[in-house]
């Protein structure tokens, strides 16, 4: 399996000019969604664009500082999390009260994990909770204190209330109530999301100013990049929330003042070939895609310098691993990226009988090395990665066919039918901790794309991986504030 | 006679939407990747979540049952909950029907208007320049894809409504003015106008009543172009209207919205050559 981290960079392109001075709008700060928001229930969260309405209306515990990394707190003034690792108690902040008035106490918090944790429900911020099967006890022992308990330890489980919303026990509203800056105002299914300030926000500045500055934020749907562009340069939006390369540097070349370069983002590329056992595909070539040497020396003969240079124009850096180093507390940054070689690679492929005979690459019994590799049709980054991929193993003898399906096409390839052979896709990464991930890296896990739901680890590295995935969750206790 | 005819225009268009909507379903339901949701990648989900997922797409693998079921629940006004979208779908027409009747009625309104106009100065004109001039600039937009248009009017900051237009007008144009020249060509207008009588008495009174049946089936073709194009038109502009979310529909696998943004544009496909053909047939008994 080959990995390239991507510095694909970027949270937010300010234009620090507009959005101090608001010219356009006032107090209004206006942007693009790029799809209309699923729910407002900041519990069933699943998309981007709820996520970013979550993120600007919901009232949480605790915050990890998207800059440095670190939690603050928030409507939780103190935490502190059980030597087992399996609860956590916050002390809560007095005298706050949700956009409607409703006070909030700790019984909205157990309201929202008892909310949170329902299996019925089917939370994907829940399900990052679920480390073990049984009850999730919540204690409340005054209105201002509350103990949270999981019937198994759960790592990093006091960054993951970075997701959970608290959600009103008591306000008619249900999730319209909210704790954060803004509260949902207006949305016109397609158009555009209206968020208010919310009057009843907690938050104040070191002057004592109530927090936001801000009176509304306008989000217009808007899926297409370039209206988004133009609108930018018009200036009729103030900010680009996660540019890719090609548009940062149409942008930098014209107006170089209006942009910020975040860093890294903590999303990766990958390319992993199907090893599941009963996939409709040959056999001699289940038997390549299972090879360490074959998937070595796969590694090995793509040229991740010359993707980044040509297909990021050099904004994203080969990958050391799955972890980005935007990641500061997990990233190894003794690690080295995994080299160009096809010597080297030539040499791994023939260890497993592989030999050239003229530009061909053929196994021991003389099948010609042909694979397909899959990625998701629209987006120009895979295309041309798999395009180059398919140049640099074209060297080694390895004829790639390169075959772009829509979305559901894929995801029903390499989740139901398992009819292809390799896939080129990104791992969209939320959180800090790998625990999060969890799914993916568990080789009995559904999202185990590789080779999902194993019964029992089918290779030594699985075993080994699922061992420290399970044995991290027992690792902390900490205090907080 | 008429009402007959009425009832049996209704009886037409109730068959074509029963076919159509059970069409559409079948060809949603056998498209690849049917039943996939973007949300099992989810790296998050447990894998009961995964489970339900996958389960919630159970009841739309029988076509039969599933077709059945929604008509069932149309007949009470429930047309289902978007899956992509996650909204009920007949809030989402409701939403967005009137984006789409206001760009297509504007954009019909200007098209026509500029297509029949620039049709009637060319046959009445009759000015070499002016006709090669006016068939070059239709041939223009017509070898246009509505894909390039819609762009082009993004880019320009122009009205979308203008990008149909500039679809419609070319059309309207061709077929208006070859009627418009052959109603010219006839025996008793030539001699009309050999008569002396005046070009707009000419027009009203002799070639409108030859060239207006079939104008008026172009009207109702009209409905379904300017329709056709709102797809690529509103995907492209952002522009939030039905075809917008047929687009979206179709690439989310989404069978209850796809079905019925297909039963509501045959709907209107119908109902506007059904309003086209009942109008020529009371313009033919004025007539006679």
């Amino acid at each position: 399996m080959k990995r390239r981290s991507i510095l694909a960079f970027l949270i937010f392109v300010l234009v620090l000019t507009r959005v101090l001075s608001y010219a356009q709008s006032g107090d209004e700060l206006r942007f693009y969604l790029r799809s209309d928001p699923k729910t407002f229930n900041p519990l069933l969260v699943a998309d981007d664009a709820s996520e970013t309405i979550r993120y600007l209306t919901g009232g949480v515990l605790v915050r990890v500082n998207r800059q440095t990394q670190q939690l603050q707190p928030e409507l939780a003034t103190a935490w502190k999390l059980s030597k087992d690792g399996k609860s956590i108690s916050f002390n809560l902040r007095e005298h706050v009260y949700f956009s409607d008035g409703t006070p909030f106490s700790a019984q909205d918090v157990a309201y929202t994990v008892q909310h949170l944790m329902d299996p019925a429900v089917h939370s994907p911020t829940g399900d990052s909770f679920r480390s073990g099967s049984g009850e999730v006890r919540t204690d409340v022992p005054s209105p201002n204190r509350i103990t949270i308990s999981f019937p198994a330890p759960v790592a990093g489980m006091d960054k993951l209330f970075d997701h959970v919303a608290v959600l009103s026990s008591r306000s008619p509203k249900q999730e319209m109530a909210v704790l954060g800056p803004f509260y949902v105002a207006d949305y016109k299914s397609g158009s555009y999301v209206l968020l208010k300030r919310n009057p009843n926000y907690w938050k104040r500045d070191s002057a004592g100013r109530q927090l936001p500055y801000l009176n509304s934020i306008r989000m217009d749907i808007q899926s297409n990049r370039d209206i988004e562009e133009l609108k930018f340069r018009r200036g009729e939006i103030d900010l680009v929330n996660s540019l890719d390369s090609e548009y940062y540097d149409r942008l930098a070349s014209t107006s170089a003042k209006l942009l910020h370069d975040a860093g890294p983002s903590l999303d990766s590329e990958q390319m992993w070939f199907n090893q599941v056992g009963n996939a409709p595909i040959p056999a001699y070539k289940k038997e390549w895609f299972r090879s360490t040497n074959f998937r070595r020396a796969i590694s090995l003969g793509i040229n991740r310098a010359d993707l980044c240079r040509v297909v990021f124009a050099l904004h994203a850096r080969p990958a050391v691993g799955p972890v980005s180093p935007a990641n500061k507390f997990w990233f190894n940054t003794k690690l080295q990226p995994q080299s160009f070689d096809p010597a080297s690679a030539l040499r791994f492929l023939q260890q497993d009988g592989f030999r050239r005979e003229g530009s061909t690459l053929r196994d021991r019994d003389g099948h010609p090395v042909e694979f397909s590799i899959i990625t998701n049709s629209g987006n120009k980054y895979r295309e041309r990665m798999t395009t180059m991929i398919q140049l640099d193993l074209g060297n080694l003898g390895i004829h790639v066919n390169v075959v772009t399906l829509d979305f559901p096409s894929l995801i029903e390839r390499i989740t139901q039918s398992f009819n292809y052979e390799a896939a080129l896709l990104g791992l969209v990464n939320d959180d800090l901790d790998p625990n999060a991930q969890m799914n993916v890296w568990l080789s009995s896990a559904e999202n185990h794309q590789w080779n999902p739901s194993e019964k029992s680890p089918e290779t030594n590295w699985e075993a080994e991986i699922d061992r420290l995935m399970r044995a991290q969750p027992d690792e902390g206790a900490g205090v907080g504030h | 006679m008429r009402i007959m005819r009425i009832f049996r225009h209704l009886e037409t268009i109730l068959a074509t939407l029963l076919i159509g909507g059970f069409l559409s379903a079948t060809l949603a339901r056998l498209a690849p990747g049917f039943g996939a949701d973007e949300q099992e990648l989810d790296s998050r989900l447990s894998a009961e979540s995964i489970r339900q997922i996958r389960e919630s797409h159970a009841q739309e693998r029988n076509i039969l049952h599933f077709y059945f079921n929604y008509l069932k629940r149309a007949i009470h006004g429930d047309l289902g909950t978007s899956r992509s979208l996650g909204k009920p779908v007949r809030q989402l027409i409701a939403d967005r029907l009137p984006i789409t009747v206001r760009l297509c009625g504007l954009g019909l309104l200007v098209g026509w208007t500029v297509g029949l106009a620039l049709a009637i100065a060319v046959v009445m004109a009759q000015v070499r320049v002016l006709d090669v001039f006016a068939a070059g600039l239709a041939g223009t937009f017509l070898s246009l894809p509505a894909a390039v248009l819609a762009l082009l009017f993004v880019y320009f900051n122009a009205p979308a409504s203008l990008a149909i237009s500039s679809i419609v007008f070319p059309k309207v144009f061709s077929f208006s003015r070859n009627l418009l020249a052959q109603s010219y060509g006839l025996p008793h207008i030539i001699t009309a106008r050999a008569k002396g009588l005046g070009s707009a008495r000419i027009f009203g009174w002799h070639v409108l009543p030859v060239a207006g049946p079939q104008m008026l089936a172009l009207a109702g073709v009209s409905v379904s172009m300017a329709l056709g194009a709102a797809i690529p038109v509103e995907a492209l502009c952002g522009i939030s209207g039905i075809g917008q979310l047929a687009w979206q529909a179709a690439l989310g696998r989404d069978l209850s919205l796809l079905v019925t943004v297909t039963v509501l544009v045959t709907v209107v496909t119908l109902a506007a050559n059904t309003g086209s053909d009942l109008a020529m047939d009371i313009f033919r008994g004025q007539q006679a």
